[in-house]
């Protein structure tokens, strides 16, 4: 009997503890996700029950700081396009347009002036002035320990003219300074206030002159950023913007899913179908800057030595059979570096591959190889999206063809000490992006100096067109000049690209988004259906 | 007692020596930060001028004394990645995962002591079998898993629960049930033994041989005696929690110092590996301390020698 009743108590106790938990966690999901969330403005998507308009991105890391010139991460400065202005910007269509300068004209090969907006203000109240494109620029110019100073490194001083005049003063003659001032690194800073109250201020309560200013940062959570009624341009379209860090891709998509996010960046190929067939949400896609390619080695002694080896390769590979079987569509085949929307690009060889494995044998015969050939084969594994599983197919690819690659996966950190000590085998995968839309970034490891020890591909002529190029002041020659060079490269193959990288997203049916080239967030580029 | 306490904290200085020596060699054998800093377009000269900046071409000993030096000074570098000191970086994250792990402590005890106490007494019933196999599974489920699933059924489909963040109770919710199931799994298991042990021990023969209730046998008798070993273990599982916490941090994106490590690992912030380290070396140093106290507290029979 006692113990029957000893049971009972225990029991009870039972009932009552897992009752605790029950109640803890019921309680809360009645009150919690909706009124909370919304009082902090934290998850509530685009209007919340204040009817204030928040736009909630996700991204699967945190920018990294708000020093502009000390880093040279896409999803860092896709948040920073929100709160600082370039000199001149890229239009959707990557066309340059002004910004913070009105105007502009090229006094000689190495001499630009800029005529300065007037009236702009930083969110501080400082006015922006000439000043600040001097420190600005000098800056990056200057100090080697800043990540972007490789960029930045031709620009030998910034003279002021007058407070809204400067002119930059170039090492070299500079075709592609108005990208390079585009882009990652030459967001203008407040030269007073840093001057005034320091670095470690400026990056504790950074100011910009961009149209939302920066209200709050939980390092590896949120940044929250809210309108600036002061800026220059339109008027911000949204009182609040939420930059959410959240690694995990299964959580992201999920955030998304359940409302609690708008935009999420960095969407798994597989999980494309189930974003757009969920009620709320849909999946869109765009190109980016990222090609992925193989490196060819000519080396003496190689079997890739031989050309119709290397064109037995790229025949042999079905560009577009990758990107709809491993990146679901994500992608689109190229036979050159130079994409479209960058200077310099050849539409010829945009958006085609060569896919003919029956002409790849022929080659490989012809070669003097008929019962085909070993060659060694160095990829990524887990660097870019779905690179294992791409080199495998490749592999395969490879072998129906008659060439027998010996495909080592590395770990990046182990596969870029091999590429930095140049020591790979006859091809290694790897995809560059292009930050600074210009031809001149995509040969830059082809000139017979930097492919020593590499490919080691020398070609005189080409090598004469890179260089004549990169300075050339004459645009539409330049073009010419590139459009010959990705002519050549494309049928000699010390490089043979295969095709053009998609980002994706996730996206609310509350909002309108479309990507840009640039992977940039722009939020008032995102307008509420 | 002060002498006990005295030697222990002078223990503690070789073992944060030899810590410091296999963060630092460990974090110079898994690569080079430099490559990872840098883009993949730039040049040979750019990675050159970046590395002597960083002070990375130094010899290796020189490298480790200057980390040495500095360390004297409570100074772990600066982060490369947010180019800040790397102390206050982890220091901050504190608050974050010491909410999480005391949450995941209560789901555990709470889960945990019920579940044990009825296993022991209902000893080979069906319950005790049910809450066995249940503990097995739970120690067996991974944290990762554990946690998708929980967003799937809780935030996805029920959409009872906030999926990922910090900020209210509701967001501690789903992370606390994925770090507190393995412990309570594990402290189940334990309660249950410790408890049969004292059952069976004569003083409780003679409490029950006196007449008294059984809920008193077991509540005031058994379940105090059998709490001691329980007790410490919990202490001792702080190195479990903040192992537990760098997976369960990650998939929710709580701002912790567990999704800090991962994401310095990743990018080989080395200042903040080691920081991070050394923090997570002190806490579970410490608490290993309060069990070897609580312990010598709760059982009075064990002497300090």
């Amino acid at each position: 009997m006692k113990k029957r009743l000893a049971g009972f108590g225990l029991a009870a106790i039972l009932a009552l503890s897992t009752a605790i938990v029950g109640c803890s966690s019921q309680s809360s999901t009645t009150t919690a996700p909706k009124q909370e969330q919304a009082a902090q403005g934290t998850t509530a998507p685009a209007a919340n029950d204040t009817g204030e308009k928040v736009l909630t991105f996700a991204s699967g890391s945190d920018i990294v700081s708000f020093d502009i010139h000390d880093h040279n991460n896409t999803s860092t400065e896709a948040v920073h396009v929100n709160m600082f202005n370039y000199l001149v910007k890229k239009d959707k269509n990557q066309k340059v347009q002004p910004d913070l300068a009105t105007s502009w004209e090229i006094v000689n090969d190495k001499t630009w002036r800029f005529k300065l907006r007037e009236g702009v203000t930083f969110h501080n109240g400082d006015p922006f002035t000439a000043e600040d494109v001097k420190f600005t620029l000098e800056r990056i110019a200057k100090d080697q320990k800043l990540l972007e100073y490789g960029n930045y490194k031709q620009i030998k001083e910034v003279k002021i003219i007058d407070p809204h005049t400067v002119e930059i003063i170039t090492n070299e003659s500079e075709p592609v300074l108005l990208n390079r001032l585009s882009r990652l690194g030459s967001s203008m800073l407040p030269s007073k206030y840093i001057k005034e109250k320091g670095w470690d201020e400026f990056l504790k309560n950074p100011v910009g002159t961009g149209p939302y200013k920066f209200q709050e940062w939980k390092r590896d959570d949120r940044l929250i950023l809210v309108k600036n009624d002061q800026y220059f341009g339109d008027k911000p379209k949204w009182d609040k913007l939420v930059f959410r860090a959240i690694p995990e891709d299964a959580t992201r998509v999920a955030e998304l899913m359940t409302g609690g996010v708008d935009i999420a960046v960095n969407i798994p190929p597989s999980d494309m179908e189930r974003i757009e067939s969920n009620e709320g949400t849909h999946a869109v896609t765009g190109p980016t800057q990222r090609v992925m390619q193989l490196s060819l080695r000519t080396t003496p002694g190689t079997v890739t030595e031989n050309p119709k080896v290397r064109e037995a390769i790229d025949l042999a590979i079905d560009e577009k059979a990758i990107v709809d079987n491993i990146l679901a569509g994500g992608g689109t085949p190229t036979r050159t570096r130079v994409t479209a929307g960058n200077f310099g690009a050849d539409p010829e060889l945009y958006g085609k591959s060569l896919y003919d494995p029956e002409r790849a044998k022929q080659l490989l015969a012809e070669a003097g190889y008929p019962n085909g050939v070993d060659i060694s084969f160095s990829a990524t594994s887990g660097r870019y999206l779905k690179d294992k599983e791409t080199a495998e197919l490749i592999q395969a690819m490879l072998a129906e063809a008659g060439i027998r690659a010996k495909l080592d996966l590395l770990e990046w950190s182990k596969f870029n000490d091999t590429y930095k000590a140049k020591k790979f085998g006859e091809v290694f995968m790897i995809s560059y992006a292009n930050s600074m839309f210009d031809a001149s970034l995509a040969f830059d490891r082809l000139t017979t100096e930097r492919a020593k020890g590499e490919s080691d591909y020398s070609n005189p002529e080409v090598d004469k067109l890179l260089k004549e190029a990169e300075k050339n002041m004459n645009l539409d020659e330049r073009a010419k000049q590139y459009v010959k060079v990705q002519e050549i490269i494309a049928e000699e193959r010390p490089q043979i690209y295969m095709y053009q990288m998609n980002a994706n997203y996730g996206v609310s049916d509350k909002v309108n988004f479309e990507p840009r080239l640039d992977e940039m967030l722009f939020a008032d580029e995102v307008t509420k259906k | 007692m002060r002498q006990y306490l005295l030697k222990s904290l002078l223990q503690i200085i070789p073992v944060l020596f030899l810590i410091s020596i296999i963060v630092f060699v460990l974090v110079y054998c898994t690569g080079d930060p430099v490559s990872l800093m840098l883009s993949d377009t730039a040049t040979d000269e750019d990675r050159r001028i970046l590395i002597a900046a960083l002070g990375l071409d130094q010899p290796l000993y020189i490298q480790y004394f200057t980390f040495i030096g500095h360390l004297f000074q409570g100074d772990f570098g600066n982060s490369f990645r947010y180019d800040m000191p790397a102390l206050p970086i982890v220091m901050e994250r504190l608050p974050a995962t010491f909410e999480l792990a005391i949450a995941a402590m209560l789901v555990a005890t709470v889960i945990s002591v019920p579940l044990g106490i009825l296993s022991a007494t209902k000893r080979n019933s069906f319950l005790d079998v049910l809450f066995s196999g249940s503990s097995v599974l739970g120690k067996a489920m991974p944290h990762f898993w554990l946690g998708i699933m929980l967003i799937l059924l809780f935030a996805v489909e029920l959409k009872a629960l906030p999926v990922s963040g910090r900020g209210t109770l509701a967001h501690l919710i789903l992370p606390a049930f994925t770090l507190g199931t393995g412990i309570a799994a594990e402290m189940t298991r334990l309660i249950r033994s410790s408890m049969l042990e004292i059952l069976n021990q004569d003083y409780i023969r003679t409490a029950r041989s006196k007449g008294l209730l059984e809920s008193i046998v077991v509540y005031k008798h058994a379940l105090r005696n059998s709490m001691i070993p329980v007790v410490t273990i919990m202490a001792l599982q702080t190195s479990t929690l903040i192992g537990g916490t760098l997976i369960t941090e990650t998939i929710f994106s709580w701002p912790g110092m567990g999704q800090l490590i991962i994401q310095a690992v990743n990018t080989r912030d080395m200042a903040i590996v080691q920081a991070a380290v050394f923090v997570v070396a002190i806490l579970v140093i410490f608490s290993n301390l309060l069990a070897d106290i609580l312990y010598r507290v709760l059982d009075p029979r064990i002497k300090y020698n």
